[in-house]
């Protein structure tokens, strides 16, 4: 009977949407199994290695086995699955970690998850403890493969210390973190300003610093050489790090504001709000750089682009930048830290890097600062031997000047030793522990 | 014909449908022994115990029956007692005396609603009676279950008295053709007298449930109505009519927007939680239970080694997540599967008339939307409603609606066609109606 039929046909319809639903119900518990895992207290998590093999991370680590500050110069970067700390390699990798797969299990006693990363665990060590009393960051990559071998940052922590009278920044990892740049932005604004007038045009550039400079709006921007460096091209005001000859830069009529704030986002800043350029190492989110500018004469805006003002760069996208540089293609490579995974069940994948970035400049601006920042790296022969290296250093003012952090960032020219790196040390006094000293330690060690 | 039928099932004598059943119960039941945790084996043995003699006392009380078919006995057998062995393993193995009286209980119900509907004359004039029954029902639970709720409590023992509209809504919703061809001008509709009654009972309900805040069960009513409607409205003709479908589609989805909107402050929050930002609040069900399926994986952590077990609802609201815990995603699937098997064997063995068409259709219905509502519910894929699964959810009223519907189901496969009969026994001469 026809209306029979019908009724057949309903109950089939109701059938196969339920089975559909069934397979949809299948196919997201097994996809997202993992997640759920996360939320587990019942898994047990594999170790984190460094490239020679050291535990860098071991959930059920004790100090009679690996020594008490075993993991105390990596462990705010490394972090650990106590949900005190996020945006970390192991918060943001529990899953590579967890003893378990949908298909395998739980298998707390013979799972072999692990995680091999790129790092050095004795570097690290060495230039963690090159800060002395100093707190500061210190992150270092291959530039040309974009291996993370070094990445400190102090105060560090103690996992076998507790979580209790912490010191502040002792939780998170300061490389990934915005910080007031000082003049190292004037790599930054060296480059933009190179891609928009031209090589030729920006080397015919010559101001006068007399110590300071008073600007279209009638304020001053000091020189830290307070009886002035006289005439200069942007060669020797680079090397000097002359403020007053970067905000008559800003002035000249050359310098074409809306060009250099389009080159801006293309190196990646967020430029007055607009998005920035997403850095994002191994899940681990990392701050890039962002400033406010408005007209030339603008008193924050000149700052701006000498570092002070309202531009903040982080520690790790300056050190991204100098592999645009030393390389000299214009686009970074991408730096990663972990080199493998292996799995519950023992299938080892490998990972490589994430590639490179965008065109952020010409090969040419490339080139062209690649040589200012190798001839001032000249300049520290002495106090970090035995490396061609491009450098440039940097003070900035925070606190409403109460303290000074220092940064030093660069690059080795030898493709041996392709390491480009950043180091900052907070609250810099005038004697003790320089950013040099800790450059020396970091290219000495690796 | 019929007289050839059973025939050839007595000689069949489904000897290996009754080996699959024993066999599946005897793995299942050796998997406890051997990778279950539990203190005594003698919990184990007292289960298998229970489980093997169950099942060889249902196939000689079947073997008593006089049907078309057995299937959906056979079935109902190894589902009944799949459900006794995972219950009892919850959270350590430990024979559940009380699951195992409630699904004999359901199994009785069974044969009851067998024998309430397999004469599709006499069912159908005992609408007026489902009529009443509802009402009554209705008015117990005004009476009994205390302000704005559905459970009525006796002793130790909670009864939900609205589980019982179920069975009694289908029958109403199911209908002949012939009650079908008598139709009057209500207004500026045209359509069966018992038409109007149906509608205007599912509106009471509904209305009713929403009252008493079980909202959960309301998608069970509306789905029973909603496929009695499609098949009125698309009556006489042999085809869907796309347009009415399509109309009651769109009315069904206004409706459900209009419930979304004044839905109470409770229903919302579960509808827009975002469970894993409120792991300790109104998500915590379905967290431990995606947390519970994703650590049973594929084959499970085994009988009794869950942690579900800690949490509320475990063998009710949750039960697919612990049984997948336990016993595995593969097992949690090929238990539903084994549901929807019972519910299909309608489309083998097919209703030789219209009513028995509508009731398996509405019985399919229910049991859709009720394992739909519970399993996706309880994994996030669908708000989390709080329903029972049929026959594997821990509770009286459930299992012994769930097996009258079966019993109903039954009853389409295995009809009789006496006129005006007063009493009928096993073995009556059957008719014929093709």
């Amino acid at each position: 009977m026809r209306s029979i039929r019908r009724n057949m046909r309903l109950i089939t319809a109701m059938l196969t949407l339920f089975m559909a639903g069934m397979a949809a119900l299948s196919f997201k518990i097994y996809s997202e199994s993992s997640f759920y895992m996360s939320n587990s207290d019942s898994v047990s998590l594999g170790k984190v290695y460094d490239r020679n093999g050291d535990v860098l991370f071991d959930q059920n680590a004790d100090p009679d086995t690996y020594g008490y500050d075993h993991f105390t110069d990596v462990a705010n970067f490394i972090g650990n699955d106590s949900g005190q700390m996020t945006n970390t390699l192991v918060s943001e990798n529990i899953q590579y970690l967890s003893n378990y797969s949908f298909s395998a299990g739980l298998r707390n006693e013979n799972g072999n998850s692990s995680i091999v990363t790129t790092l050095d665990h004795a570097a690290n060590q060495r230039v963690y403890d090159a800060f002395g009393d100093k707190n500061g960051t210190a992150i270092a990559y291959n530039y040309l493969t974009g291996e993370i071998l070094v990445c400190v940052s102090r105060p560090g922590l103690n996992p076998f210390g507790g979580y209790n009278d912490l010191e502040d920044g002792s939780l998170l990892c300061k490389a990934f973190y915005k910080f007031t740049p000082g003049s190292t932005q004037k790599i930054l604004t060296t480059a933009a300003a190179c891609e928009t007038m031209g090589s030729e045009l920006l080397d015919s550039k010559r101001y006068k610093c007399e110590g300071a400079f008073v600007n279209r709006s009638g304020k001053e921007i000091f020189c830290h050489f307070l009886s002035g460096h006289g005439e200069q091209n942007i060669r020797e005001a680079f090397a000097n790090s002359c403020n007053p000859f970067y905000a008559q830069l800003v002035e000249d009529g050359d310098f074409v504001m809306n060009n250099v704030m389009k080159v801006f986002r293309d190196m990646g800043y967020s430029v007055n709000g607009s998005k920035a350029i997403s850095l994002e190492i191994n899940g681990i989110s990392a701050e890039t750089a962002s400033t406010v500018l408005s007209d030339k004469g603008d008193f924050s805006t000149e700052w701006g682009f000498i570092g002070q003002g309202e531009t903040m760069i982080s520690p790790c996208m300056l050190m991204v930048w100098q592999s645009a540089i030393a390389a000299g293609k214009g686009c970074s490579v991408l730096p990663y830290v972990i080199s493998s995974t292996t799995d519950v069940v023992g299938n080892v994948t490998e990972m490589k890097s994430a590639g490179s970035t965008k065109q952020l400049f010409s090969p040419e601006t490339a080139a062209y600062v690649r040589e200012l920042m190798v001839s001032n790296g000249t300049r520290y022969s002495d106090s970090i031997p035995g490396y061609s290296l491009g450098l440039k250093s940097g003070t900035a003012q925070v606190k409403n000047g109460e303290e000074e952090n220092s940064f030093l960032t660069g690059f080795n020219t030898d493709t041996d030793k392709p390491i480009a790196f950043c180091v900052l040390i907070e609250n810099k006094d005038e004697w003790g522990i320089t950013t040099d000293s800790i450059v020396s330690a970091l290219l000495d060690a690796l | 014909m019929a007289a050839e039928k059973v025939k050839e099932n007595a000689k069949l004598n489904y000897f290996f449908i009754k080996l699959f059943v024993v066999l599946t119960h005897i793995v299942l039941l050796l998997n406890v022994y051997l990778n279950g945790v539990y203190d005594d084996a003698a919990a184990v043995i007292i289960l298998s115990a229970f489980v093997i003699a169950s099942d060889v006392i249902y196939f000689m009380i079947l073997g008593t029956f006089t049907q078309d078919t057995y299937t959906v006995d056979y079935l109902l057998v190894l589902i009944a007692n799949i459900s006794l062995i995972f219950q009892s393993c919850f959270g350590g193995v430990q024979f559940n005396l009380k699951h195992f009286i409630t699904l004999t209980a359901g199994m009785i119900s069974c044969h009851a609603g067998y024998l309430f509907t397999r004469n599709s004359f006499k069912a159908e004039k005992f609408r007026p009676y489902c009529y009443a029954g509802i009402g009554v029902l209705m008015i117990v639970i005004l009476l009994f279950a205390g302000s704005r709720s559905m459970w009525i409590n006796i002793g130790s023992f909670s009864v939900q008295p609205s589980e019982f509209m179920k069975p009694l809504l289908v029958m109403i919703c199911a209908s002949s053709l012939q009650s079908q061809q008598t139709k009057k001008k209500y207004w500026i509709i045209r359509t069966a007298p018992n038409n109007i009654g149906m509608v205007l009972i599912s509106v009471l309900i509904i209305a009713f449930q929403w009252w008493c805040r079980d909202l959960g069960s309301i998608p069970t009513f509306a789905a029973v109505t909603g496929c009695a409607l499609i098949n009125r409205l698309c009556y006489p003709k042999a085809a869907f009519s796309k347009r009415k479908i399509g109309a009651l589609a769109a009315g069904a989805v206004a409706l459900a927007v209009l419930a979304v909107k004044f839905a109470p402050g409770y229903v919302k929050d579960r509808l827009y939680v975002d469970i894993w930002a409120d792991q300790y609040g109104n998500g915590y069900q379905q967290c431990r239970a995606l947390i519970a399926m994703a650590e049973g994986g594929w084959l499970g952590k085994g009988p009794g080694a869950g942690r579900l077990s800690n949490v509320a609802a475990y063998d009710t609201d949750i039960v697919f997540s612990s049984v997948s815990e336990e016993w595995g995603l593969l097992a949690a699937i090929l238990f539903v599967i084994l549901i929807v098997l019972m519910l299909a064997t309608s489309l083998i063995n097919t209703p030789k008339c219209y009513y028995h068409g509508t009731i398996a259709v509405g019985v399919t219905a229910v049991f859709v939307v009720q394992m739909s509502l519970n399993i996706f519910g309880s994994c996030n894929m669908i708000p989390f409603t709080g329903v029972t699964l049929p026959f594997l959810s821990n509770g009286g009223t459930s299992i012994v609606t769930s097996g009258f519907l079966i019993g109903m189901l039954k009853a389409s496969q295995s009809p009789v066609f006496v006129r005006n009969i007063v009493e009928v026994e096993p073995g009556t001469e059957r008719g014929d109606q093709s």
